[in-house]
């Protein structure tokens, strides 16, 4: 569960270019709830999750994760329980490092390193079969370096990566984004299976207005640092995206400006 | 030709401990650590101190390996917790050595040659007399030992968390890693090494010397460059193999340098077009013509880039089981 409470983050505060990333949001999601976000340009929903990594700090509010509150731990600490994906397939793994290597780092997520054996004999029977269920033959290149895989088998690793050590709490900010339709397509059905395999909580950044109405069991919209619209999973099933766009424009007072945004 | 040989590989394994060092800052952390300008003459000092004081010389060796590694503490705390430039808390730690050499010698240069030596003592204890082929093979023996270590530590849950600070620092965050504590430990590994090197430095020529560290990151530098064009990059074990062979063949050309009668003003020179030569003639003359003509030919020696592995143009090809490097 994750919960939310009065935050607000500015930036650039006190000079003229201030900005309200962040304006005074609740939100509350339960556990096993995989929420869809969307938004136009600038809505604030990077930052949000961002606040919630502890990668941005917050001006005021708190976070809490599980009934814990974390809105003062640092970034490394709250890792533990959260798991991350951003849009750049580069940025969730590490290219020069193996795929068994890059699953190793992530299977000990937010514990203490020592200096045993990185990978040992264990460990890659464990990393052969999740890999295995992702039908994508990794499971036989495990000594191979993650920088010659493709962009959506790099995020497809990334997922594993991001819950092979049961987060809490998984944040996905436009995961597929960089991606071209098919591998897209693949990321989202494997992202679907481990969220409801692991019941995850999870939040969704997306462009793409098809994919946000498709997946998860709540979707939110964002607008100028505020949640405008937050729709169940029962009025969902029955929206389209043309109902969804009359929906932003009703509820924000303007027309939906993000550049990059999938209607189709 | 048998003294190019000596000298290279005595000079090519004492400076091999500071190219292994200068390899997991430079490379694997992504961290330019110019405090090792420093901690190389920071280490023959610390060393020469305490072999004049009447310290046991092995004993000295480890002080001056220590001191070194204190020094990159210095400088991964400045970058860490006071958020100073990587390459100017280096360049701070440097300057302020050279005060800590002076106070620690009490004068720019110490002789030793009148002190047991470290060889002579490790030497006497299997009762072997002190010579170029012997001095060679402790250091060999060393210096693959601390290969090893390096490669098992780079192994470990701790060794993939420094390298993947190194790789990608945003990601290994996001796994809950403390960053600024890898890049202290490396700093301190890496330090170690390179102030280990000095100290072996002092001791196989006798003398220490505060300007004695003036090139040697440049002499690292292109140990690193030789040993990954020479040997490849494909695997760590093989990068790490290669440094300190690398290390003991820029000293081999060093010494033919100097045997073909070219001059010891020239050295600096020379460096500068040795290291620029093993830079770029595998990129430009050698692959762009032999690639031309036999594809695929020159792959082993500079094709297999890692850092260059991600194919946007191939997210198409998702779930294909080979790849075609």
């Amino acid at each position: 569960m994750i919960e939310l409470q009065q935050i607000t983050k500015l930036f650039f505060a006190g000079t003229p270019n201030e900005v309200k990333a962040i304006d005074n949001i609740n939100f509350k999601a339960k556990r096993g709830h995989f929420v869809t976000i969307i938004g136009s340009n600038g809505a604030g929903k990077s930052t949000l999750l961002k606040a919630i990594t502890g990668v941005v700090p917050v001006d005021s509010g708190s976070i809490k994760l599980e009934g814990t509150d974390v809105t003062n731990l640092p970034e490394h600490k709250r890792a533990r329980e959260i798991g991350r994906i951003d849009q750049d397939p580069m940025a969730s793994t590490a290219g020069e490092m193996t795929i068994e290597e890059n699953l190793a780092m992530a299977y000990l997520r937010g514990q203490k390193r020592g200096l045993s054996c990185a990978v040992n004999r264990k460990r890659t029977e464990r990393f052969a079969e999740v890999l295995k269920d992702l039908g994508l033959g990794l499971e036989n290149r495990l000594e191979v370096p993650v920088g010659t895989l493709s962009g959506g088998q790099r995020q497809a690793l990334a997922l594993v990566m991001a819950t092979i050590a049961r987060p809490k709490l998984l944040l996905l900010d436009e995961h597929t984004a960089a991606l071209d339709p098919k591998a897209a397509g693949l990321v989202m059905s494997i992202t679907r299976r481990l969220v409801e395999s692991h019941g995850l909580t999870t939040l969704m950044i997306t462009h793409n207005m098809e994919q946000a109405l498709k997946y998860g069991n709540r979707l939110i919209m964002m607008h100028r640092g505020k949640i405008i619209l937050d729709i169940s999973e029962e009025e969902k099933k029955k929206l389209s995206v043309p109902d969804l766009i009359a929906k932003f424009t009703a509820s924000s007072g303007s027309a939906f400006n993000d550049d990059r945004v999938l209607l189709a | 030709m048998e003294s190019v040989i000596i000298s290279g590989l005595q000079q090519g394994l004492i400076y091999g401990f500071m190219a292994l060092g200068v390899l997991l800052t430079f490379e694997l952390l992504g961290f330019p650590d110019l405090s090792v300008e420093g901690t190389f003459p920071l280490g023959a000092a610390v060393t020469a101190r305490a072999v004049v004081e009447g310290v046991d010389p092995l004993a000295a060796v480890f002080m001056g390996a220590v001191a070194g590694g204190i020094a990159g503490a210095a400088t991964g705390i400045m970058h860490t917790k006071l958020k100073v430039n990587n390459i100017l808390a280096g360049i701070l730690t440097a300057t302020a050595i050279y005060t800590v050499m002076l106070r620690t010698m009490g004068r720019p240069n110490t002789p030793l040659l009148a002190y047991d030596n470290v060889f002579g003592q490790v030497l006497g204890w299997f009762g072997q007399a002190e010579s170029q082929a012997s001095i060679i093979l402790i250091l060999a023996v060393i210096v693959m030992a601390a290969r090893v270590l390096m490669g098992w530590f780079l192994s470990t849950d701790l060794g993939l968390a420094v390298r993947a600070t190194g790789s990608n620092e945003r990601m290994i965050r996001a796994l809950g890693v403390s960053t600024d504590t890898t890049k202290m430990l490396a700093l301190i590994i890496s330090n170690f090494l390179v102030g280990l090197s000095g100290a072996l430095a002092c001791q196989a020529q006798g003398f220490a010397d505060v300007g004695m560290g003036m090139g040697v990151l440049v002499a690292a530098i292109a140990s690193v460059i030789i040993g990954q064009t020479l040997f490849g990059k494909s695997k760590l074990s093989i990068v790490l193999t290669g440094v300190i062979l690398g290390s003991i063949v820029y000293r081999a050309v060093l010494a033919t340098a100097l045997r073909v009668g070219l001059p010891a003003e020239d050295f600096k020179m020379i460096t500068a077009v040795l290291v620029l030569l093993a830079l770029t003639l595998p990129n430009i003359a050698l692959k762009g013509r032999v690639d031309s003509l036999m594809p695929g030919l020159l792959k082993g020696i500079n094709g297999n880039n890692a850092k260059s592995g991600y194919r946007p143009e191939s997210v198409a090809d998702m779930g294909r089981q080979e790849v075609d490097r």
